[in-house]
């Protein structure tokens, strides 16, 4: 299965989410390398060649995090989608968006939209905070339970 | 059309499975959609990949059309396989596939509109001159069934138009059982299909129900796979399977394929397919029941039998392809047996029983075939159905098939949650069973007593 932008993204996301310093992911014949290090341009894939070919790593973006990793402490409060469907940032093409980085919501805060079959649900933060964090493209679809926005809890 | 590039794959359990490893057979990827309490489940292990399409309650995730058909369309995928159960035969939902450009992998809306509705079922089946069960249209009154029951002739069985599986049935040995339960099962039939409607039929006790597997593509060819025997049932629920049916006359086993051929010709049926039939035991006459337009958990004995691949043939005839062989190729060979193993307690009234399978140690061997979406240290959960995989044995005639699936069951080591592979291991032994033929109340009564019995 090819690598599709929206994958990229989520794998991306995925990985910061994750811990890991460093994870190479080979499909087909394309290759991705995360690494925290910023000095990794190279990702060592000179030598990678070299070995055996890279063990196999799931494609699956998202949806399972990879069961080996410990826990990690989530900062800040996150507003996940309560269906799957089509994340939308604004109420209508050519509006401004219902929220914006920065900006402070409380529980009943609209901060985006869903449609599941062109039916539109707006979504609420949930909880006080402000918005530190949009984590998914306008018009991307997002999986039951995904991470929406990151939130800096507020008092 | 061309042939399938993505399959979307919406179900959960071993046909998730199997309809994944036929797709990998084909070359074709997979994307299955998933519960939240199916995110870590073999299926999901096996596809490309997988998407979380709703909470763990089937009505948010497996039965819910609109996150399906967008996770679908979303993941990029060209067609949908239903599976069995959940929206495998909802109109609307194929209708929903079509509509966003998914290829539903059955037959037409309109069919599944057709067969769904089973007062219309018996119409185009008497159309096709199929042999039908003396019945009725709608009955919309009490009064109304009472008066067509008395012209019948009792007992008769009441149903739910929109029905299967048992809910809303009610047999009636008089007028005043009629009224008895007319209501009851007018509210069951609402509840569990939004469709109160009920129809009638003369009941037959001594019939055993004999199905024919079909397949069907878009270019007028419709073959048949022989029978499959289903008649150890309890409470409408098939238990074990057979093909080919034991103890049956040549001139009644080809009448059904006929009559089976008939029907799906006369509605020109794509797909994969059952036609069910109960077989009168007094009369040696079959009477068409209703038509499954699906793929049934019992396919894999028609496949042992056969050695065709239902799964992989409905793919096919999906991706447009016409079917690869002619009647005159599918020949049947030995005899293949399916028992279903479920997470339940056969002594506490086959109550579910979910949790953690601390032990799974199935059996291998010639002839064994185990369908199964289990691995040790699994969860089963408790929202949906028990059943927990298929286990089939092949050989060359029916004796040595028995002998096999006992001995392996024998084998079947599950621990964690309670099972009903003892029970299945009764029911095999018992020589009504090993004898063949018997009919669809034979484990209710019969077999049910013999096993009290031995336990008190």
């Amino acid at each position: 299965m090819a690598l599709t932008e929206q994958d990229i993204e989520q794998i991306t996301r995925v990985f910061r989410e994750s811990g890991w310093d460093e994870m190479r992911l080979k499909v087909g014949g394309a290759t991705l390398l995360l690494s925290t290090d910023p000095d990794n341009v190279d990702g060592g894939f000179s030598s990678a060649r070299s070995d055996t070919p890279p063990a196999p790593v799931s494609t699956k973006p998202a949806t399972t995090p990879a069961p080996a990793s410990p826990p990690q402490p989530v900062e800040g409060l996150l507003v996940r989608a309560p269906n799957l469907g089509t994340f939308w940032r604004r109420p209508k093409p050519g509006a401004p968006a219902y929220i914006e980085i920065g900006a402070t919501v409380d529980e009943d805060t609209e901060v985006c939209l869903i449609e599941v079959m062109k039916l539109f649900t707006p979504i609420k933060a949930g909880s006080k905070g402000r918005i530190v964090e949009v984590l998914v493209e306008d018009g991307e679809m997002v999986e039951f339970d995904q991470p929406l926005f990151r939130l800096d809890p507020l008092d | 059309m061309g042939t399938l590039a993505r399959v979307f794959v919406a179900n959960r359990g071993e046909i998730a499975v199997r309809v994944i490893e036929a797709c990998h057979a084909e070359g074709i990827e997979t994307v299955l959609g998933v519960s939240e309490a199916d995110r870590e489940g073999r299926g999901a292990e096996l596809a490309e990949r997988a998407i979380c399409v709703g909470p763990a309650a089937a009505q948010a995730s497996y039965l819910n059309p609109g996150a399906l058909v967008m996770a679908a369309k979303g993941t990029g995928c060209d067609a949908l396989h239903p599976g069995y159960g959940f929206l495998a035969e909802n109109a609307g939902f194929a209708r929903a596939c079509a509509e966003n450009g998914i290829l539903f992998i059955g037959p037409r809306p309109e069919t599944i509109e057709q067969l769904g509705d089973k007062i219309a079922a018996r119409r185009v089946a008497a159309e096709a001159g199929v042999p039908l069960m003396p019945g009725s249209e709608a009955v919309g009154s009490v009064d109304e069934a009472v008066a067509r029951a008395d012209a019948m002739g009792y007992p008769v069985v009441i149903k739910a138009a929109a029905g299967g599986g048992g809910r809303g049935m009610f047999v009636a040995t008089d007028a005043d059982a009629i009224r008895g339960c007319f209501e009851k099962a007018s509210a069951e039939a609402a509840a569990a299909f939004n469709d109160g409607t009920l129809y009638m039929e003369r009941f037959i006790a001594n019939a055993r129900h004999i199905e024919v597997q079909v397949l069907a593509d878009d270019h007028g060819n419709a073959v048949h796979l022989g029978e499959r025997d289903c008649s150890a049932q309890r409470r409408y629920q098939k238990v074990v399977e057979e093909a080919p049916a034991p103890v049956l006359p040549d001139a009644a086993r080809a009448r059904l394929h006929e009559a089976a051929l008939q029907l799906v010709r006369h509605i020109g049926y794509r797909n994969a397919g059952t036609v069910e039939f109960l077989y009168n035991m007094d009369r040696g006459k079959p009477c068409f029941i209703e038509m499954n337009a699906r793929i049934q958990v019992e396919h894999p004995v028609t496949e042992m039998v056969t050695g065709i691949d239902i799964v992989r043939e409905q793919l096919r005839i999906a991706g447009g392809a016409p079917l690869s062989f002619a009647q005159a190729d599918v020949v049947l060979r030995g005899h293949a047996i399916e028992c279903r193993i479920n997470a339940e307690s056969p002594g506490r009234d086959f109550a579910p029983s979910p949790g953690r399978v601390t032990t799974w140690r199935p059996p291998a061997g010639e002839g064994l075939r185990l369908d199964s979406h289990i691995r040790e240290g699994d969860l089963v959960p408790p929202f949906y159905d028990s059943m927990i995989g298929k286990l089939i044995a092949y050989a060359p005639t029916r004796a040595e098939a028995l002998a096999r699936l006992g001995a392996a069951l024998d084998d079947f080591a599950v621990e964690g949650i309670e099972t009903n592979i003892a029970f299945q291991r009764a029911l095999l032994a018992h020589p009504d069973f090993v004898r063949g033929g018997v009919s669809v109340r034979w484990l209710e009564s019969v077999l049910m007593l013999a096993v009290n019995a031995q336990e008190g």
